[in-house]
């Protein structure tokens, strides 16, 4: 296989604890369209939305859902940089709390902004010179990222066996590390997961800043970003292939087919292709998972 | 007195893990090894940032420097900064080894001739990414076989 063929992403779906409350944030304060209510496939209660370039945010009920812990993964989406001001304003007014940091990745480091919503999902605002979506509204998805237990299985399963390329790495360098002794000192503020203390098991335990390691790998004009977990979270059983939080990359029929006899061939466990009925706004969708429990899913557009 | 057989491994800092697995891999034909602190145990656990080559039996850790390293003048190909590696290819290879470089627009110095007497037949000098002095030679005595001596017990 020649490389996976994605365009972008097509939708992502995240867990949210009360899904009238997290209608009105997405809807009110991002402005995104919403479809309706446990319209979309496979998502159980759950609330859709279609963001103004055509990707869609599923919003899945887990009324059990507890305090997520800060870690590196996140949402992104792109916002016109004229539309800064009014966006800043708006969550001034719903009285959120808006972060801005240093960036690693050269495609972030221009104007960004990271909030979370009533549950903890972390998303960040990406300023991008595209048209407005409207004052204080966001276009669409940029990228999304995710953690991983081991960088070296996520290089093999994404590079290697998928064929997909890299689009940035952190991490890997002295420049990486200089850049963290400077978070270390308290001179640059940047993002959740992108640096780490760790304690040295030589040298009487010192602690050291470190960058915490990660590998962007490019979906089409959309990126997945994969954090190094610092630390081991309960993953879903070996058997489960669908579930969220979950990020989909849209493509045709024929790459399903072609996805489901490669995972076949190198043993990972996968659901479908799915063909879905004619109310749902997608035609046909794939569900595996990345070698860090990540639910992944490859879907086609009506 | 400790009684070391051969030298087992050396361990050079980079500047950059990637740029350095790719060299030593592409260039010189090493296989890429593990990394270390690429994965959840090892962050917990605090180790150091690594990745290792290995280029038949030897291997080469490659670190990463936590900070920028002085860097030798970008003309100078023949040095020890530090350390010098030295690799020996076979006299047929050489000429092959000069190509690679040569295509990859890989500085060298040389081929340098040895004394005929001596051990050594023709060496080129070069750098790594990171400005590690390498050198790669052939020797006159390749198809010979060592053996430890023999200690007689007499006396």
């Amino acid at each position: 296989m020649s490389g996976l063929q994605v365009d972008t992403i097509n939708h992502i779906s995240i867990e949210v604890s009360d899904l009238k409350r997290s209608e009105d944030f997405y809807h009110h304060l991002l402005g995104f369209e919403p479809l309706g209510r446990d319209l979309w496939p496979d998502s159980g209660p759950s609330v859709s939305f279609r963001t103004v370039q055509g990707q869609f945010l599923i919003l899945s009920e887990n009324p059990s859902l507890g305090s997520l812990p800060e870690t590196g993964a996140h949402q992104a989406y792109t916002t016109a940089r004229s539309n800064r001001d009014a966006i800043a304003k708006k969550f001034k007014q719903w009285g959120i709390e808006i972060h801005s940091y240093r960036e690693d990745r050269p495609a972030e480091s221009a104007d960004n902004f990271y909030f979370c919503d009533p549950d903890g999902n972390r998303i960040q605002l990406v300023a991008s010179n595209g048209q407005s979506a409207g004052e204080g509204n966001v276009q669409g998805i940029d990228h999304a990222a995710v953690e991983v237990v081991d960088l070296e299985w996520a290089e093999d399963f994404y590079i290697n066996i998928l064929g997909l390329p890299v689009d940035h790495r952190v991490g890997w360098s002295t420049a990486d590390y200089a850049r963290a002794k400077r978070w270390g000192e308290g001179k640059e503020d940047m993002a959740p997961g992108t640096r780490r203390w760790d304690q040295l098991y030589t040298e009487n335990r010192r602690r050291v800043p470190r960058a915490n390691s990660q590998v962007f790998i490019q979906f089409g004009n959309a990126v997945l970003g994969l954090f190094l977990a610092t630390k081991h979270r309960q993953e879903p059983p070996e058997e489960q292939a669908v579930g969220s939080p979950r990020v989909a990359f849209r493509t045709s029929r024929r790459v399903l087919d072609d996805v489901a006899k490669l995972l076949e061939e190198h043993r990972k466990p996968f659901q479908g292709p799915v063909d879905h009925p004619a109310s749902a706004p997608i035609e046909s969708s794939l569900y595996f998972k990345d070698p860090g429990g990540n639910f992944l899913e490859l879907a086609v557009p009506r | 007195m400790a009684e070391v057989e051969s030298l087992s491994h050396s361990g050079i800092c980079v500047h950059d893990l990637k740029e350095a697995e790719e060299f030593y891999c592409q260039v010189l034909g090493a296989r890429q090894n593990t990394r270390v602190n690429f994965n959840t145990d090892d962050a917990m656990r605090g180790r150091s940032v690594h990745g290792s080559v290995v280029l038949e039996d030897y291997l080469l850790a490659l670190v990463v420097a936590h900070d920028y390293m002085p860097m030798p003048p970008e003309d100078q190909h023949r040095g020890a900064h530090g350390i010098r590696h030295a690799f020996r290819v076979s006299r047929a290879r050489f000429g092959k080894t000069l190509d690679a470089l040569r295509e990859r627009s890989i500085p060298f110095e040389g081929p340098v001739d040895h004394p005929e007497k001596g051990p050594f037949g023709q060496s080129i000098y070069f750098k790594d990414p990171s400005g590690n002095f390498l050198e790669i030679l052939w020797r006159r005595d390749e198809g010979q076989k060592y053996q430890k001596p023999t200690v007689l017990d007499v006396g």
